[in-house]
Formats: structure tokens, C-alpha cells, sequence
């Protein structure tokens, strides 16, 4: 008998954001990750009162999704800010702090949601084709053919989590290896769809990090292998070792895939059949003169023997993951079939040996040309290890995304800023029809607009964890840093040498003035200059389309959280 | 056991618990209006506009309430569209009852008044406002539709890719209304979501997207063949119930081997058929897919059988099946596909794959993108429903009971117009036989691109009209051009050249229809639309009121006044949260112009389809009679199977 319980009836909450819960969550949320934003920003450590590993990180993809937000409103935030790491990996801190601070800004304005959400909107697409406009002072292309910018871009990444604990040497080693596999995963001769390749991370915990390495190719980790003999492989006549991958099962057991009934006559053995099966194609693996075989699942041990006695290495248990990067590294064919084999099949490498790092023995497959390559990241502790993992794989996409778009934005919050200072030149200057055709009176088109330059200016204010000042200058509307305790100058630029991207310096005097939340910050006169980029300035970059998207997920998770009149929870 | 109550409840207990559904609905009714953040217990978060969902969200229980949800549930089913709108109707309909008071004869009142009144004033006064949908684009609805299910600021990206889709999918007009039918019907299958991106990189693309990735994939160049199959192309050793000896070792292996090498066979037979695309809608063996990639086929599995309906649909071809041991058949049944690749939907692959389409319909999809899936989930959502919307457009009205001519001759509203026109002039001359001293110029707007083809031969468009009415109502003569709009527009006044008002058009064969008496029996035609943001209510509530007058039953007329008053209801609502006096204003200019039978100014803020408004007049009707007719309620054990679901009378 089915138990009944009584239905609970939803639970029904209107106007939302005007409760009092709903602006606590959001402001600890947005101080957590504030706290966490930028090389300067602090850890969050990550512990579980029962028991398991602790994990310290400022990670927005491992704060968020360890947080459990009990907020409704607050849950639609972090989910989307999760989803945009997902396709971008990169810019989540940026995208969740600029979301709550459209959320905290907007809400306290006396303007109906309909018209904060029209004007808002309307600013959006203002940035959106300024940074994609020529003119734009805050981008730069990326050149391909030489590497500082690249550098730098990558640079940018791995200091951008202090979590990695990496010094100066660290960096400059990863940064190599992060854009050494790039260059491996491109393909040499470019079709007209050309695929990029992809890096396997192999993980060795416990060594420096200037231990990792970069080698084309894949490694196959081979726990009995033998150190020290020579590896005895069989090379076909034009001194190639030919491959078979086999992704079908080699075990023997008869797995039958059958729905019916096999009724077996005594004295017959279907494993002794399926052995013999095996065994034949063994030999006929052996006259085609292959040299290595590859399975995905098990292999019979009388087959891994007969293989061996013919010097044929063997390697089974090659797991799922690693099957399509096989595929491409010996341009073989995987064979599901024990019945039969086609001559197809087989692929080719130049060259196999083993490699040995820290306690872990290698199989290397060296292939002929190749866009896949590996990447032996080592690093001191377990948590260490994980968040290097996560940077080098977000470089690794964000140097993917950069190809497909060669442009990057200046870093160290001078990209919010001149956005910033943009818009409110920007809006100050706008016709009378423009507000028309929002609905909206000018007045509360200022007061939307200042609330978008100012959670803007919100992310660049962010960067700063040492109590250092926060400057914007007045000509190219950048980003300047002063530490703090810095004596009382008469004049700003003899505290400020170089703002946070590196491209202006202090020998033109730039009207500085600070940053500040709340007081109105100056307009500029004229719209904020294109400063003249030298590459070898450059300090800091971002992701051009990272950056992008998460500005424009931000505004519409928060216009969406702004236009929510109630909430009904089901509470069954 | 059945626990029963005497009745669902007096009318003014009906009102109070329409009164509150009225008041969960109405922070979401309109273009102003808010989203609700639905949780649902497995911890989603949905946000959304949508009447039927809200209504099902609040999980209501009083049985009256039941009953008013599951009714605008079914009313939205119907045309896609107006739950809210019906709830905060019937709660005025039902104000407007208990206040008034009326008594035992209710509901024959109801009926005779929608028969009596409601029909004619439909008929005869609303009809000639109306003005045919714009041909060419369906945006100027779509918007208006949009603006009442999603946010402010999504609404008009998602009408233009609503609109870009009709339009690519079925490029021939007179083909939209089955296109229509089968982006309503099939849009989940039109459509794959990608969350983490924003709004504007949605895209439309030719094709369609299957969400799975290729399980065997050889590119290939050009036009191909594809094969539907819908069983494993292994042949089985065995099958349920069946079994199989094994004598031998031997005996094991060769059928084995035979199986092996008869996948073999059907995949280089596939290949000479130059068939070089399986699409399974059942998962493969291993050994096919790795046969398939060594003859050149590509295999995409697992398709649901909304998607293999899909491609049958488009292409007209039906599953293949493998016929014993004969391989030398030709295969017939295949589908021509133009292309056919994977596609990177951010991060993960897809099948991209364009069909030959055998029907009018030529498949595209939508790549739907916004922040979170709630959001893909809400637009996707209104989009369909959007389009089963503009399916509406496309069915008339009918009356339910003859009435034609009868009575005619009482009729005051026998407007006489005389109409010149002339190949020359644009001018319209507007006499006035009651005050012949008034004429006025006014320059016609010729509304030529939404003409109905109809010439009138400009010698003998002289309709002669009178005109009885008290107020003195201008009699027309009109000059004007070449083709004849099918619509006439005339503003009193001088100097008008630069104003330009937007016009409610008259229909020109409503006026002429009206002096022959000879009403078909359609009401609304097809592809009638009228201007959004309160027309069609102050409309009819304006011809309620003046058909009513010619009712001499005392109940029908105060029937006619609270649905009339309860009409106003929903554009009070729509203006209530922009601005306060903004409806009393649009009101008596409205009643102002109606009442010296001039045409009402428009606004650009789009179209809707009249024939959803009336019907959610009529289904709200239906409803009260429905309400007050139960006597008794009745409890059971088991919950009613899905016949409560069952469409309301009204539907169509």
C-alpha cells in the first residue's frame, strides 16, 4: 500500500529582492569572491568538518561549485557563472563579481526594473561595440608569428592564481610548456577545417615544478614493464612500427551480446573456441608485422604471452579516454571485431621507448607528425597540483580561443576602467531620441549608467587586497595601484609609475583620481584616448572572448534576477 | 467514501477565489510585467512568464479554483496563448456578477447574451476595425506575444529569430500555416540549447542539430544518401525465446565468423548504394560502427522517435529493414542529405545535418542561447507556444446561431457613406448631411502594402450610405487612388498632413457587406489582427454596450454591462504598472473617436491576432457557466484520469 502524504502547499514569495536574507547572501557572496579576485587575492580553503581532503583555492569554478547557496535568487547567479566557466574556463571571478555589483547598484536605484533593464541593455551594446570597434583603447591584437603577446597572455593566467604557489622561475618555466603544447596541438598542414589537437596533463605529485616537461606524443603509463632492457620492436620495412588498437575486448570471457539462449553440448568450450579465435589472429597480427598492440579493455594473457615471444608489445587497459588520442597519434583505425581484421586498420609511429618520471614508468609513442602531445605537470602538494591542473588548462583554452579571435584586453582592471570611463563620456552624449526610444526620462538613464560604471569599477577595485589605492586617470582612463603607506605626495605621479597593464607610465601628467565607490567620478571630456601599446610594456592580459561573454552573462543574470516579481518553491 | 459539498459557491465566494488567482497572476500579465522564479523540488529553478505554468506551480486546491486554472490551462493549450488574461477576466466577470447582484435566470442571461449581443457586436462593430496581418513579416506579432512571456530585454532579439525562422522554414506564404503547425509541433526538436553564452549568440542555422555526436564519421563532400533504420543491423545469433545449439567448437566459430562477415556485407552493400549515412534510432554494435567507418558510412545512434518522426516528416522516407538473405536489392527508401558534419556547440559535438526536403517545410534550427537552462528553457518555451499562436491566425470565427438580417432594420449603426474615388486624387472629402456646412480635407493614408487585391473600379465605388445616428456622423466622399486599400482611414480636422495618424482601418467590404445585410456567418476572419495594448477590449466593450441597448431583456443587459466593465479589466491591468492615470486618458480618447465613429490612433508597439481575443472572451463566458451551473462537488479516492483534460466546449 501506497503511503499518502499530504501535499504541502508551494510556498509563495513576492518582490524577492527586497528581503533583507536576499541582500545578505549577496553581499557575503560578493565579498567572498572579491576577496579571491586577482595574483593579489586571497585563498579560500575549502574543508568538509567530517573528514576528506582540504582544497585552499580562488577558483571561481571550485568556489562555486563547492558553495551551497541556499538563495534561490543566488542559486540562478552561480549556475550561470558556472556555465560560463564551463565554455570559457576563464574570466568566472570577473563575470561573478560584475553580476553581483549590477545586482547591488541597480537595485538601489528608484527605477522600475522594466525601464533599469531597457537602459541597461542599451549600455551593453554601447560596450559591446566599442570593444569590438577599432578604436577600442583597451584591446590589442594578438600576433602569432611572435610570442610576447603570447607570453604575456599565458603569463597572465598562472599568476592570476596565487593558489599555484609559483615563483617567478616557476612561471616563466610553465609559461614554455604551456605554449610549447599549444604549438604542438596546431596542425602543420592546415586544411580548410583545420582541428586543433589536444595536450593529455599526465600528473607526477611530489616533484618541483620546474621538473614538468612537454613531449609530442602520447605516454602510456606501464606499470611491469622492465627498465633498462632495450625495448624489442618489431619495424616494418620502411622503418616504421605498425600499430593495431583494438577497442573491442580481448579477454576471451565470450561476452555475448545475445538476448537468446546458447545451449552448449558437453565437451564443447566456447572459451576455448573464443582463446583459439584469439590466438589465430594473434599469428595473423604477427605475419601483417605489426609491432604494438593497443587494447582498450583486457587482453588474454595467452595472447599478451604469444604477442610477446613474437616480439610484438602488448599493452592493454588503455581506458576510454585515451582511445581518441590513440587514434589520432598512430592514425589508426580502432578494430571492435576478433573475426576479422583489414589491413586498413593498422597505423604507423616513427619511434617507441619508455620514459621514466619520479616513480612512474612510460610508454612514449612518437609519432611521424602529430597534434597531440603531453604535458608531465609536477607540482609539491596534492591541492597545489589540482589548481596548477585547472590554470593550465584554462590557458591552454584561452590560447585556443585566442586563435579563433586574435585580440586580447588590457589586464589589472584597466579594461573596466576605460570601459567605465567610456560609457560616461559615452552617456553624458547621447541624443534626445535615444532615451525616447528606451522610455526613459535622461535622469534615470544617468543614474542606470552610473550604476554600470561603477560595478565596473567595482572589478578593478577588487584587485586591490593590501589596502593600495585606486586610481583612474583622466586621459586614457586606466587603472593605477599605489601601496599603501605610500608618503603624502603633492603630486600623484610621483607615487604612480606604470598602471596595472603596463602601457602608460607617469611621464605625461594624466590628472589621476581616485576610484571611489560611491562619490560621482569625474567625466571626461573627450572620449578616452587609444594609448600607443608597446608589447614589451605590456604587464597583464585577458581573454578577449571570455571577457566579452562574461560581460554581457553578467548584465543578463542580473537583469534577469532584477526582473523576477516573485518566487514559487515547491516544497514537496 | 466520498466527502461532498452542496455547491462550488455563491457568486460572491467564486469571485473572492478568482480575486486571488486574479492576484498571483497579474504581477506577470503584460509587457510590463515581472518574471516568478518557479523551484521545483528536484532544486531547478525556472524563471517564467507563462501563465499555464504559474497556475500549476500555485497547485491551488478549493475546487472552484481548480476549475478556473484547469480552464485557462486549456484555453492556453488551445491558442498558445491569454491564461493570465482569462484568470484576471473571469475574477472581473465574477466582480462584476456579485456586485451587480443578478439572480436566478444567470445563466440563460449568459448565453443569450453571447448569441444576442456579444456576436453582433462582434460582427457588426468590432469587425470593421479589424485589418488583415501584414503579409510579410510576422515580427510586428511575434513582439507583442514575446513581450508578454519573457523580459524586457530579450524580446526583440527572440521575435527576430522567431520570425527569421518562419520565414527560412517555410519560404512560401501560403505554405506558413502548416510550417506553422510543425514548429509548434516539432520545436524541440527545432531547437538545442546552450547555456553559459549570452542571449545574442543565438543563432539560426540550416538543418538540423541532433545532440549526440557521430559514433562512426567519415566526411564526405557533397550530396549523399541516408538510411533510416530502426533495429541493430548485427544479425543476432539468438533471439529472445529462441535457442541455439552449439555441437562444436568449430561449429561456434564459423557462425562467428559468419555474422562478422555479414555486417561486413551489408555495410559494402550500403556503400554501393552510395548510402553513406545510418541514422539508428537503436544503439549498434561495436562491430557495425567499425565496419561502417572502414566502408565509408557514418552511423549517428540513439535518435528518439521525435527526431526519426522528424526526418520522416521532412524527407518522406520510413525505416529501412534488412530483408534475409537478399543483398542485391536496390535500397529505394533513401534520404537526400545536402550535408552533414559535426558541429562544436561550445563544447560538445553535434551532428549537423541538412535534408532535402520532400514538403514545403525546409528544416532549420535554432541554437538557443542564454545564461542558464532555465532561460533556454523559458524561450524555447515561448517560442513554440508563440507559434502555435500565429497558427491561430489563420482559423476564423463562426457564429453559433443564425442570425442574419434579422432585425436588421432596427439596427441604428447603419452608417451611409458615399465614396467617389478617383485615379487622381488622394484627397477625401468629408461632407456631413446632417451639417453640410462642415466639410473638411484630410489627406488619406493609403495603407497600399496591406491591400487585399481588391480593385475597386473607380466609376462605380459610389456607395450610397445613410445615417440615422443622433450625433452627427460624417457621411464620406471619398477620392482617392488607384487601388483601393482595402481600408479607408479618415481624420477630421485640418493640417492633418503632418500629424499622420496611424489609423484603425475600416474594412472596405465590411462596410459594403453591411448595406447588402449580408452577413456570412464567419465572425472574424482569418489573419485579422488588431493593434496591441487594450484595442480589442475598449472595442468590444464599446459595442457591447451599444448592441446591449437594443436588448430588452433586463438580465442580458446587465449581463452585457459587467462583461462590458470586465472587458476594461485587462487594459487597466496593462497600464496599471506603467503609469497611473495613463489608461483613463487612453480610455476616453478611445470612447471619444468611437462615439464620432472615427478610427482609433495606433501605436507601433505591434499587432495580435483578434481571433485568440475573442475566443478568450467566449472561453471566459463559457467558464462562469460552467461555474455557476455545479451544484454539487464530489470527492473521490482516485485522482481523474487525463478525461478532465479534456478540451473545454470551446475549444476549436
Amino acid at each position: 500500500m501506497s503511503r499518502l502524504e499530504a501535499k504541502k502547499p508551494p510556498l509563495f514569495t513576492s518582490k524577492p529582492l527586497t528581503r533583507d536574507a536576499v541582500s545578505q547572501s549577496l553581499s557575503l557572496l560578493s565579498g567572498v569572491l572579491k576577496s579571491s579576485y586577482g595574483p593579489a587575492g586571497r585563498l579560500k580553503q575549502l574543508h568538509n568538518g567530517v573528514g576528506g581532503c582540504v582544497c585552499a583555492t580562488s577558483q571561481s569554478s571550485a568556489l562555486l561549485g563547492h558553495l551551497s547557496v541556499s538563495q534561490p535568487v543566488l542559486r540562478v547567479l552561480t549556475a550561470s557563472v558556472r556555465n560560463h566557466v564551463s565554455r570559457f574556463s576563464d574570466c568566472g571571478l570577473f563575470t561573478a563579481i560584475l553580476c553581483c555589483g549590477f545586482i547591488e547598484n541597480f537595485r538601489s536605484l528608484n527605477v522600475a526594473p522594466f525601464t533599469v533593464i531597457q537602459i541597461s541593455k542599451h549600455l551593453l551594446s554601447l560596450c559591446m561595440d566599442h570593444l569590438k570597434s577599432e578604436a577600442c583603447g583597451c584591446r590589442v591584437s594578438v600576433d602569432f608569428s611572435s610570442l610576447e603577446t603570447l607570453v604575456c597572455l599565458v603569463r597572465s593566467i598562472l599568476t592570476s592564481k596565487p593558489a599555484c604557489m609559483l615563483n617567478k622561475t616557476e612561471v616563466d618555466h610553465l609559461t614554455s610548456l604551456v605554449l610549447k603544447a599549444f604549438v604542438f596541438t596546431v596542425p602543420c598542414h592546415v586544411e580548410t577545417n583545420a582541428v586543433l589537437g589536444k595536450c593529455v596533463v599526465i600528473p607526477v605529485k611530489g616533484r618541483r615544478v620546474v621538473d614538468s616537461a612537454v613531449l609530442p606524443g602520447l605516454l602510456i603509463e606501464v606499470p611491469e614493464i622492465q627498465l633498462g632492457k632495450p625495448l624489442p620492436v618489431k619495424r616494418t620495412g620502411s622503418n616504421v612500427i605498425k600499430i593495431a588498437l583494438f577497442s573491442v575486448s580481448m579477454s576471451g570471457d565470450g561476452s555475448n551480446p545475445e538476448e537468446g539462449t546458447i545451449v552448449v553440448h558437453h565437451g564443447v568450450s566456447l572459451e576455448v573456441s573464443e582463446l583459439n579465435q584469439l590466438l589465430s589472429m594473434g599469428q595473423q597480427l604477427v605475419k601483417d608485422e605489426v609491432g604494438l598492440v593497443l587494447c582498450q579493455k583486457v587482453m588474454h594473457p595467452s595472447l599478451k604471452q604469444y604477442l610477446k615471444e613474437n616480439g610484438v608489445v602488448a599493452v592493454d587497459r588503455a581506458g576510454l579516454s585515451l582511445m581518441e588520442p590513440l587514434r589520432r597519434v598512430t592514425g589508426s583505425q580502432p578494430i571492435a571485431s576478433i573475426h576479422s581484421l583489414s589491413p586498413g586498420c593498422y597505423g604507423s609511429l616513427k619511434d617507441l621507448c619508455i620514459e621514466s618520471f619520479a616513480s612512474k614508468h612510460f610508454l612514449h609513442l612518437i609519432p611521424e607528425d602529430t597534434v597531440i602531445c603531453s604535458l608531465i605537470l609536477c607540482n609539491r602538494s596534492e591541492t597545489a597540483w589540482d589548481e596548477l591542473k585547472r590554470v593550465c588548462e584554462t590557458a591552454e583554452h584561452v590560447l585556443q580561443l585566442t586563435v579563433k579571435e586574435p585580440l586580447a584586453l588590457l589586464g589589472g582592471g584597466c579594461t573596466e576602467t576605460h570601459l567605465a570611463s567610456y560609457i560616461r563620456h559615452k552617456s553624458s552624449s547621447l541624443p534626445a531620441s535615444t532615451f525616447k526610444d528606451l522610455g526613459c526620462s535622461q535622469t534615470q538613464y544617468q543614474l542606470v549608467a552610473d550604476g554600470f560604471c561603477r560595478s565596473l569599477e567595482t572589478v578593478a577595485r577588487s584587485l586591490s587586497h593590501d589596502g593600495e589605492e585606486v586610481l583612474t586617470d583622466m586621459v586614457y582612463g586606466h587603472c593605477w595601484l599605489v601601496p599603501s603607506g605610500s608618503p603624502c605626495a603633492s603630486k600623484w605621479s610621483d607615487l604612480v609609475s606604470k598602471c596595472s597593464c603596463g602601457v602608460n607610465d607617469n611621464t605625461e601628467d594624466l590628472s589621476w583620481s581616485f576610484l571611489e565607490g560611491q562619490s560621482s567620478t569625474p567625466i571626461l571630456q573627450g572620449c578616452p584616448k587609444e594609448p600607443s601599446v608597446k608589447v614589451a610594456d605590456l604587464r597583464t592580459l585577458d581573454c578577449f572572448a571570455a571577457k566579452c561573454s562574461g560581460l554581457q552573462v553578467a548584465l543578463e543574470t542580473a537583469n534577469l534576477i532584477l526582473d523576477l516579481s516573485y518566487i514559487i518553491e515547491d516544497q514537496n | 467514501m466520498c466527502r461532498t459539498s452542496a455547491s462550488l459557491g455563491s457568486p460572491p465566494r467564486l469571485w473572492q477565489e478568482a480575486a486571488a488567482l486574479a492576484g498571483a497572476v497579474r504581477g506577470a500579465l503584460g509587457p510590463r510585467g515581472g518574471r516568478a522564479l518557479l523551484l521545483r523540488p528536484t532544486g531547478e529553478a525556472l524563471p517564467t512568464r507563462d501563465g499555464r505554468l504559474l497556475l500549476e506551480a500555485l497547485s491551488v486546491e478549493p475546487p472552484a479554483a481548480r476549475l478556473m486554472a484547469a480552464r485557462a490551462c486549456s484555453h492556453r493549450a488551445a491558442t498558445g496563448d491569454g491564461a493570465k488574461s482569462f484568470v484576471v477576466l473571469l475574477a472581473a466577470v465574477l466582480g462584476g456578477l456579485q456586485a451587480a447582484g443578478a439572480g436566478a435566470g444567470l445563466r440563460r442571461a449568459l448565453r443569450d447574451f453571447e448569441t444576442q449581443v456579444l456576436e453582433r457586436a462582434a460582427a457588426r462593430g468590432l469587425r470593421r476595425h479589424l485589418r488583415p496581418a501584414p503579409p510579410g513579416s510576422l515580427e510586428p506579432l511575434l513582439e507583442p506575444y514575446l513581450a508578454g512571456r519573457l523580459g524586457p530585454g530579450e524580446r526583440r532579439c527572440l521575435a527576430r529569430l522567431g520570425a527569421e525562422m518562419c520565414r527560412r522554414c517555410g519560404p512560401a506564404a501560403a505554405a506558413r500555416p502548416r510550417v506553422l503547425r510543425l514548429l509548434g509541433r516539432r520545436f524541440a526538436e527545432l531547437h538545442a540549447a546552450v547555456p553559459g553564452l549570452p542571449l545574442a549568440s543565438s543563432r539560426l542555422l540550416p538543418g538540423i542539430i541532433l545532440r549526440r555526436d557521430f559514433a562512426a564519421y567519415c566526411p564526405t563532400d557533397g550530396e549523399l544518401r541516408a538510411l533510416l533504420v530502426t533495429e541493430p543491423l548485427r544479425p543476432a545469433l539468438t533471439a529472445p525465446g529462441v535457442e541455439f545449439v552449439v555441437d562444436s567448437e568449430g561449429q561456434y566459430q564459423a557462425s562467428q565468423r559468419w555474422i562478422t562477415r555479414r555486417t561486413e556485407a551489408l555495410m559494402k552493400h550500403l556503400q554501393s548504394n552510395n548510402v553513406k549515412l545510418l541514422l539508428s534510432s537503436v544503439k549498434q554494435e561495436e562491430v557495425v560502427i567499425y565496419y561502417a567507418k572502414l566502408y565509408g558510412v557514418s552511423v549517428v545512434e540513439c535518435l528518439s522517435s521525435e527526431e526519426m518522426a522528424l526526418i520522416s516528416e521532412i524527407t518522406g522516407v520510413s525505416p529501412y529493414t534488412p530483408v534475409g538473405d537478399n543483398m542485391d536489392r536496390e535500397i529505394t527508401e533513401t534520404a537526400v542529405v545536402t550535408f552533414c558534419q559535426s558541429l562544436l556547440l561550445v563544447s560538445k559535438r553535434c551532428v549537423h545535418i541538412g535534408f532535402a526536403s520532400v514538403c514545403a517545410f525546409q528544416p532549420h534550427c535554432l541554437v538557443l542561447c542564454g545564461p542558464v537552462d532555465g532561460v533556454n528553457e523559458q524561450h524555447a518555451a515561448a517560442l513554440q507556444e508563440a507559434f502555435i499562436m500565429l497558427q491561430q491566425l489563420f482559423k476564423t470565427a463562426d457564429q453559433r446561431e443564425d442570425w442574419k438580417a434579422e432585425g436588421e432594420s432596427q439596427s441604428k449603426a447603419s452608417d451611409v457613406c458615399t465614396w467617389h474615388s478617383s485615379a487622381t486624387q488622394k484627397q477625401l472629402v468629408i461632407e456631413n448631411t446632417c451639417n453640410t456646412n462642415q466639410v473638411s480635407e484630410c489627406q488619406l493614408k493609403a495603407l497600399s502594402d496591406e491591400t487585399e487585391g481588391k480593385i475597386f473600379d473607380s466609376d462605380k465605388s459610389d456607395l450610397l450610405v445613410h445615417n440615422q445616428k443622433k450625433h452627427s456622423i460624417p457621411v464620406l466622399v471619398a477620392h482617392y487612388s488607384d487601388t483601393v486599400t482595402a481600408c479607408e482611414c479618415l481624420d477630421v480636422g485640418k493640417g492633418l498632413e503632418k500629424t499622420c495618424f496611424h489609423i484603425v482601418p475600416f474594412k472596405q467590404e465590411e462596410s459594403c457587406a453591411g448595406i447588402a445585410q449580408d452577413y456570412s456567418s464567419c465572425l472574424i476572419e482569418a489573419g485579422s489582427v488588431l493593434p496591441v495594448g487594450g484595442y480589442f477590449e475598449i472595442l468590444l466593450h464599446y459595442y457591447i454596450q451599444d448592441y446591449a441597448k437594443q436588448c430588452q431583456q433586463s438580465e442580458v443587459t446587465i449581463v452585457s454591462k459587467v462583461v462590458a466593465d470586465a472587458l476594461l479589466s485587462i487594459p487597466k491591468a496593462l497600464y496599471g504598472t506603467a503609469e497611473r492615470d495613463g489608461f483613463t486618458k487612453f480610455y476616453l480618447e478611445a470612447i471619444n473617436l468611437l462615439r464620432k465613429n472615427q478610427p482609433l490612433p495606433v501605436n507601433n508597439e505591434g499587432l495580435e491576432s483578434v481571433y485568440c481575443k475573442y475566443q478568450l472572451v467566449i472561453s471566459v463566458l463559457h467558464c462562469v457557466t460552467e461555474l455557476l451551473s455545479i451544484d454539487l462537488v464530489i470527492g473521490i479516492r482516485r485522482p481523474l484520469q487525463k478525461t478532465e483534460d479534456r478540451d473545454s466546449e470551446d475549444d476549436t
